[in-house]
Formats: C-alpha cells, structure tokens, sequence
C-alpha cells in the first residue's frame, strides 16, 4: 500500500469512527445534537469528549447522505431541538462500519504484537 | 437546492445551536450553577459558534456563495465610502455597457433575428441579370410564371411587383402602396388575413378584383370594422373587393425603410403585356421555399438550368448571356444595412474597451492608495487569496451595477434610435430589447469586471506587506510596473479615441463633400408633387396628354409660377429607369450589344424649372410636342462622354430598344445638358437622357406604337417666386377642379426632398461623431487621472526638486510632457490601427479616402489638444506646490 493510500486511510479512519459512534447512539433512539454528545462522553465514561466542531458538520454530513433523517421537536425538557433519527441506510452503514473497525482493530493489534516480538 | 432553502438551512442550523447551548445551560443550572456562568461555560465549552456554524454548512456545499455574498456586501459597503470613485466607475461602465448593448440590440432586430414568416431559413429571392448589362436584378414578369413551372429544387414560388392605386370610396381619395402578389405568395410565407381570406389562385388568374388590406388601412379607413370585408373601394377607379385584413404585424416585402409598409395586396393577375414582356423588364421580385434537403447551391443550380434554357431562345447574334443567382433571403434582407451596424458596434465595442482601461486605472490607483490596508490584513495573517478574492468581488460589483445602469441607458437609447435610425435600415418595426441582448449585457458585464479587477487585483497584493507598513506614506519606491501599467492603459485609451476619431472625420469629411456636392439643379424655388391618372378614366395618352397640358397651362398662368414643367421621374428620389437603345453605326464593345441610361420623359418647361442647366444645343420646344415633329432626345454630360466618345454627341442618333436591327425610328441628340444626381447627393451619376413625352408613344416600330399602355404618372414641377411650400394649396385646387377625385401625392418643396436624401448620411454622422467625443471624454479622463494621480504620488519628490532649484516653469513643463508623452504614444498606436482599420469603413465614405490626411491630422490635433488641457491642470497644481508644506507633511 502506496504511503498516499495509509494517509488517506487514517483521516478516514478518524472521520468514519466519529460517523460510526453518532450512529451506534442514534440505533439506541433518535437524539439531538446535545443528547448525542452527552451520551457518547457518558458511555465512554467520561473519556470520549466530542467536540461540537467535529459534531454537527459529521450530523449534516449524514444528513445529507442519508444515512441519518432530521426532525424539530420537543425535547423531554420541553426544549425545541433538532432530532436526528437512523435511517435504514444508516444502520447498514453502521453494520459495514463497525466490521471495518473489527478488522482496523485487529489488524493494528497484530501489527502491534508482531512489533513487540520483533524488538 | 434553491437560495430559498439555503437561506432556511442557515437559520435551522442557528437554531439548531442555540437549543444546544440551551439545552447545555439548563443541565449546569441543574447541577446548581447561576443561569448566567451556566451559559457562559456552555458557550466556552462549545467552542466558536461562528466558525462551527460556518464548517458545518460547508458540508452543505453551499459556503462559496455565502463568502461571495459577504464578500459582495463588504465590497459594496467599500464602494459607498468613495462616492466619487463609486459615480465615475459606474458611470463610465454605464455608459461603455449601454452603447453596446444599444447598438447590439438594433443588430439583433436588423441582422440577427429570423424573418418574421415561416421557417425563413428556407426561403430564398431569385435574381436575374444580363452579363456585362444588367447587374443582378429582378425577374422578367414571365420567368415569374415559368419558373414556378419548370423549378424542381422549391416547393413554392412567388413574384411580387410594387403597384400604386388611387383609392376612392374610402374617405378621401388618397395614393395607395400596394404590392401586387401571386397567390401562392402568402401561404408560402405563412402568413394568413387576421380577418376575412387571402386570394385564390383562381382569382388571381381570373384577374378577380380582390384586395387584401393592411391592419393601418383597416383601422385608418374602416375604423377596423369587421364590416368592411366585403365592402367595395375603387383602385384607380375601378371597384375591388376588400376580403381580409392583414394582421398588424405583418410586413410584405421587408424593403428597407420605416415607411416601406404597404397600405394593401392584390392579386397580381399578371396582364396579357406582362406576360409576353421578354426582355426589358426585370423588376418583378421572386421568393420561392427550397425543398427539403435542397442547398442553397442545388437551387443556384436548378435556377441557372432554367435560365440556360430561356437563353437558348434568344437568337445568338444578340450576344445575350442571362445570370442568375438564388440568396437567401434573409441575407438579403439585411445586406445594405450590416456595413453601417458593424461600423458602430465596433464604435461602441471601443468605447466599452476605453471604458474598462478607464476602470481598470481608477481601481488601479485606488489598490495603490489601499495598499497600507493590504499590508496590515496580510501581516494579520489574511490569506493574499482571500484579499484578490474581495478586489475582485468590488470590481464585479461596480460591473454589475454599471451594468445595470447600462441596460436602463440602453433602453433609453433604443427608444431614440427607434425614432431616429435612418430609413436604410430594414425591420425598424421590431426593435427592442429582447433576451439574447441581455444575455449579452451579462456576459459583457461579467467580462467587464472580471477584466478591469484582475490587473488591479493582482497589483494591490503583490505588494511586500511589511514593506508597504514600514514606508509608511506612500514612498518613491511604490510599483514601477504599476506606472508603467497605468501608462499603458492610459495610452491605449487615447489610441482607441483616436481611431474613433479619425472614423467620424472621415465620415464627417463625407458628409461635407456631400453637402458641398452640385446636385445639378437649384431645388430653392421648386415645388413637385405627384400625379398618377387612372387608366380607367385616363384610357389613351391622348386623354393623359389632354389633362397635363391643361393642367400645366393653368399653373403656368398663377401670378407667382415662373416655369413649369413635369417629367416622368425627378432628381435624387432614387430613381433609375433602365433602359436600352442603340446608337446609329454602334458596333459592339466590350460584349456591349447596346448601351444603357436612365430615361426620362419630360413636359413643358420642365429643364428651366429645375434649373438644369444647358451645355450645349438646345432645350426642348413646343415644335417637338408637335406629331409629326422629327424625334429627338436630350442627354447628360456623362451620357454624352460614355456613350459617344470623343465626338459630339449632338446631332447623332440612335434607336431606342436593345436589337440593333430593330426597325424603330431614329432619335436625334439635339442637346446637351448638365448632370443631375438622380440618386441621394452621395450616389453616382448615372448616365441620363430626357426625350419629350409627347414623343414617348412613337419611340416604337410602327407596328406596336398603338398597343403600348399610356404613361400617366407625371412629377409637376413648379418653379415659383415666392415660397415654394405656399403654394401648395393652389396647386392642389387647381389640380382638384379639372379631377376632384385625383391624389395629389409626395408634394414636397424640392430642397425637402433633397435634404431627405442626406438623413441617413446625417445620421451615421452624427452618431459616429458622438461615440467618439464620449471616447474623447473618457480617454482624456483617463491621462487626467494618470497624471494628477503621478503628481500627488511625487509631490514630495517635486518638492525636492522645487527646494533644490526647478522652477515652477520647469515643473510645469515637465509633469505637462509627461502627459503629452503618454498623448503622442496612444496617438501613434492609434494612427496604426487606423491605417489597418479604416478600410472597413470604405462602404460608408463619399469622395474620401480611408487614409484622408485632413481626418486624420484632424484627430490627433484634436487629441494632442485636448490632452495638453487634461494635462496641464494637475501639472498647475504641481507647480504650485509650496516645497516647505509637501516636506513638512512627511
């Protein structure tokens, strides 16, 4: 693989992963924005912390792939908010996703071990 | 996506933001924070609202356009805070882009746009002619009937011929343009009466009196009555029925010329004469539609084929070769009229240029003054991209508003023009402003700008930053290749007025040699009119000749009246008759089997009334009316010397007709006269010979003198004492109580009818002269600006100068030869240019070469003037600098 191609690998990894938790938590219910990034740092106990630069530019980008449906309504705070929701493209995605990020993990665990034995 | 959903988008996305940050601070106020930290740290903790708001959208593709917007907004904002700058940049825009989209869309209404009848492409006109004879003309009235017989490349052939009727029966009598038409003439053009019917075929061989009238007629003498089908009015006094209405919008034929509408069509019914006419009449028109498939070459061909066939009858030894050629009409149509459209959208397409070289030098100077600005945003981290991407913006936006001004200016001037263009221009009717010129005043704007913003663009960020910072006031060293572009596009707008102006001295020197030509005759005193008796009152010449004589004798007799005369045909109305005779003992010259001139039958005293003077012989006399008189012709100057060279044309003969074994009689020249324009004042002369009209009837074999149908159109013409338009009113009267019913029409006093014939030349004049004095203007605002921009930049450099000794002379002198240097180098690349380029303009002169030394001297005297003056105002102001206060404000 050409250095251009990992390169081009990695920015997609770190992209795709961000697409892929907004997705697992949208599986759980539809959410909002706030509610999305409060679940994430919930769920990774506090380590993942999302920023909101990086979040709503990932929700509209599945917004305008599809892979996500937006809707206004109330929140449980009686708030007006955007709502995003999975769509059925969208859980494919996630399903593809997370195989992907199954391989990336083992494979960069082997490389990993493989340099440990190396040394 | 639409404007309208971004728009929607970006409010969503706000709102979206806000319930997040709200959402976020009800959270801290629960965990027991004050609502006001709560929001604060929600806002901290969210980052930049702006910029994430702005990254988000991008993901919407719609970010490039919102920049542009805000950089619009910006530039706008940038342009109000230099309203001087802001007013002359637009206005020379406006004026640049208006003249062209003006001229532009005359072109699109005259040139461009299809004919208005059904698929004009296929439509072609037919011509014929006689090799070295006759130049491509018309059609002999049977080739009409033939070749809608014998053609195969068309699906449809129609002739038509101009015809004049006195109408009675519909208010007062009046002549009438008519244009006789085959019936198969508007079915071929699509075109249908918007009330009634079009003739039939049948009609039109049965010679059936029928009438098609036009919609003016209509309205005018019907009060657009649907009635008035079926209604009865009397052409030449004989009755015709109206049948339709023709809509208002149609046009048949498109001659040239506002006032070319006719008033109605009959059916042209060709007569037994027409029909056996040979040879001497090719002056019926022919249209025909091309088959499918069928090339305009293939047509070329099959007309040719047929012609070659009508020349194999002609008995050889008359040396007669026939051409032909087939063009489309559309072509045709707008021939005449595309020299002088081409001339002045090149006219207005230099103005544009000078206007954004104009442009192009404000912007310049003001990215100069700017460059400070420049310098501050790009040490602040600004990217140069971002900076160009504004200039140029500004620049767009002063484009589009000029743009915009100049399309209102347009319209303003297209209004004009519909009022003023000359009557050499066809489908006048149709002018306005239509889609396809503005599509052309976008791009031009779009051009414009982007053209005028580039340089000056470019110019303003090259700059070092830190070093413009650190120079502080604008310093000595500041862009010597900005100079030296300003100096360039300053001299390319003088070369460019200078082009323009030689162009309009040339055309001003025509129209001064027109003025000052000897049309050949004194139309001061003259008063003509027309006369048209109806054959069907006016049965035989005796009968025509009985009304002229008495008509003449009655005028002759008003006190005032010193000469009278009437003639077929008068002078400059544009009028040449053709015809062919053969002098005694002519042997063929150059293929010549028999001469031509223009002919013209005379009566009375019609050469002293005109004032035509004579140069030899004798004018006509009241022994030549006589019918036994020996007949006898008088000639031009320029008949004389073409047709009999080298010897005295008086006292020889010649036969009229073009068989030289013809056994018509024998014509004596008895005098020589001079020459007269028979044509506008900057037309040829054309060869002319006057014989008297009572003679007119015996210029034929014996045989046929008879069956010759008399000739009853005369001009009168009056020479009076008094004011020729006076009398007027007499002249009607007296016509009135020998035939009341009788039209007396084009009754002009003759210098009107000469000062007619210069309307058009006056026109391309004037309009020419205006274009270049607003090139002037704005090229010499241009070296203006240039040098009063160069004298502030160096005040503090002068003042040196001033301070180590200069004089306030040898300042002046200097910052005046800076100006005169920039003026003599656009004047000699303008003089380049127009040594290439005034031979396009050939078409348009009279009497004047493309390289004319007085036009061109002309303009570059009027140049290097007018500079010195833009010049020496700054250079004033630069002498008198006070050398202590330009140092001090260091």
């Amino acid at each position: 693989m050409a250095t251009k191609d990992g390169y081009q690998n990695r920015i997609e990894l770190l992209q795709g992963t961000l697409d892929m938790l907004i997705l697992k938590t949208l599986q759980w219910g539809e959410q909002h924005g706030y509610g999305i990034s409060q679940s994430i740092r919930a769920t990774s106990g506090e380590v993942l912390q999302v920023e909101t630069g990086s979040l709503y530019p990932a929700l509209h980008r599945l917004e305008r792939q599809g892979w996500v449906k937006a809707e206004w309504k109330k929140s449980e705070s009686n708030q007006r908010a955007k709502f995003y929701k999975i769509t059925k493209l969208g859980k494919e995605q996630l399903a593809s996703d997370y195989e992907r990020w199954g391989k990336m993990v083992a494979t960069i665990e082997g490389i990993m071990a493989a340099k440990r034995g190396a040394a | 996506m639409t404007l309208f959903q971004f728009s929607r988008r970006k409010t969503d996305l706000t709102e979206e933001i806000e319930s997040h940050l709200k959402m976020a601070t009800a959270d801290r106020v629960a965990r027991g924070e004050s609502p006001a930290d709560a929001r604060r740290a929600a806002m901290r903790e969210f980052g930049n609202v702006l910029l994430i708001a702005d990254v988000t959208r991008e993901r919407w593709g719609w970010l490039g356009l919102e920049l542009s917007m805000r950089d619009a907004r910006y530039a706008l904002r940038q342009l109000r805070k230099s309203p001087g700058f802001t007013l002359t940049a637009v206005l020379t825009l406006a004026i640049g882009i208006g003249g062209v989209v003006a001229v532009y869309s005359v072109i699109e209404a005259v040139l461009l746009r299809p004919l208005p009848f059904d698929s004009p492409d296929r439509l072609v006109r037919l011509h014929e002619g006689i090799e070295h004879q006759l130049e491509s003309a018309d059609l002999p009235a049977p080739d009409v009937i033939r070749f809608s017989r014998d053609n195969r490349a068309f699906t449809q052939l129609g002739g038509f011929v101009a015809a004049t009727f006195e109408v009675s029966g519909a208010g007062k009598p009046f002549q009438a343009k008519a244009e006789r038409i085959t019936a198969s003439m508007l079915p071929m053009l699509g075109a249908q009466p918007m009330v009634g019917r079009a003739f039939t075929q049948q009609e039109d061989e049965n010679s059936s009196p029928v009438a098609v009238i036009s919609y003016a007629l209509w309205r005018e003498r019907f009060q657009a009555d649907p009635k008035a089908i079926g209604m009865t009015i009397d052409l030449d006094r004989r009755p015709y029925t109206i049948i339709g209405v023709m809509p208002r919008s149609f046009e048949f034929p498109l001659d040239a010329g506002r006032l070319s509408h006719r008033d109605m069509w009959v059916p042209m019914s060709f007569t037994p004469d027409e029909k056996q006419d040979e040879v001497d009449d090719f002056q019926y028109g022919a249209i025909a539609r091309l088959k499918p498939g069928v090339s305009l070459t293939q047509a070329g061909d099959d007309l040719r084929r047929m012609v070659a066939s009508i020349e194999a009858q002609i008995p050889p030894q008359y040396g007669i070769h026939l051409t032909s050629n087939v063009q489309s009409l559309q072509e045709e149509t707008v021939h005449g009229a595309r020299p002088l459209l081409n001339a002045l959208l090149a006219a207005a397409g230099l103005i544009l240029l000078i206007a954004c070289a104009n442009l192009a030098n404000l912007l310049l100077v003001r990215a100069a003054g700017r460059r400070r600005e420049f310098g501050v945003r790009l040490a602040l981290g600004a990217a140069r991209r971002t900076i160009l991407r504004q200039l140029l913006t500004e620049s767009l936006v002063l484009a589009a508003i000029g743009g915009l001004l100049g399309v209102v200016l347009a319209v303003a001037l297209v209004r004009l023009a519909a009022l003023s263009l000359p009557d050499s221009l066809p489908r006048l009717n149709e002018l306005a402003l239509h889609w396809p010129v503005l599509l052309v005043a976008m791009g031009l704007t779009g051009v414009t700008g982007i053209l005028c913003g580039w340089a000056p663009a470019l110019a303003g960020i090259r700059s070092d930053g830190l070093n413009s910072l650190r120079e502080g006031s604008q310093g000595a060293g500041q862009g010597r290749s900005q100079h030296r572009m300003r100096g360039t596009l300053a001299i390319t707008e003088i070369a460019l007025a200078m082009l323009l102006l030689v162009a309009s001295g040339l055309l001003l020197r025509s129209f001064q040699r027109m003025l000052a030509t000897d049309p050949g005759f004194e139309p001061q005193q003259v008063l003509t009119a027309l006369l048209s008796l109806p054959g069907h009152d006016y049965p035989t010449q005796q009968k025509v000749d009985a009304f002229y004589r008495e008509l003449l004798q009655q005028l002759g007799s008003l006190p005032q009246v010193r000469s009278v005369g009437a003639a077929t045909n008068i002078p400059v109305i544009g009028m040449n008759s053709d015809r062919a005779f053969v002098p005694e003992g002519y042997s063929p010259r150059d293929g010549h089997n028999w001469l031509t001139v223009s002919n013209c039958f005379v009566f009375g005293d019609y050469f002293r009334a005109m004032r035509i003077p004579l140069v030899e012989g004798r004018y006509f006399t009241a022994d030549d009316d006589r019918p036994d008189a020996p007949l006898v012709a008088i000639v031009s100057q320029t008949a004389a010397r073409q047709h009999w060279p080298g010897v005295d044309a008086v006292g020889r003969r010649f036969r009229m007709g073009g068989n030289p074994q013809s056994t018509r009689p024998l014509i004596t020249v008895v005098g020589i006269v001079g020459d007269v324009r028979q044509g506008a004042l900057d037309q040829a002369v054309y060869p002319q010979m006057y014989e008297p009209f009572k003679q007119s009837g015996r210029q034929w074999e014996a045989d046929l003198t008879q069956a010759s149908s008399p000739r009853s159109d005369l001009h009168i013409v009056l020479n009076t004492a008094g004011s020729p338009s006076a009398l007027q009113p007499t002249l009607e009267k007296t016509v009135h109580q020998l035939d009341p019913l009788l039209a007396v029409s084009e009754m002009h006093p003759m210098e009107e009818v000469v000062t007619a014939t210069e309307t058009s030349r006056r026109f391309n004049t004037g309009i020419l002269a205006a274009f270049a004095a607003i090139a002037l203007a704005l090229a010499l605002l241009g070296i203006y600006g240039v040098i009063a921009y160069s004298v502030t930049e160096r005040a503090r450099e002068i003042a040196i100068r001033m301070a180590l000794g200069a004089t306030r002379q040898q300042v002046l002198l200097r910052t005046l030869r800076h100006a005169m240097a920039l003026a003599g180098a656009g004047i000699a690349v303008g003089l380049i240019a127009a040594a290439g380029l005034t031979r396009f303009l050939t078409s348009l002169l009279y009497n004047v070469k493309p390289l004319d030394a007085g036009a061109i001297v002309g303009a570059a005297l009027v140049l290097g003037i007018c500079a010195a003056a833009a010049g020496f105002v700054p250079a004033r102001r630069a002498a008198s600098i006070n050398p202590m206060t330009a140092l001090r404000a260091e």
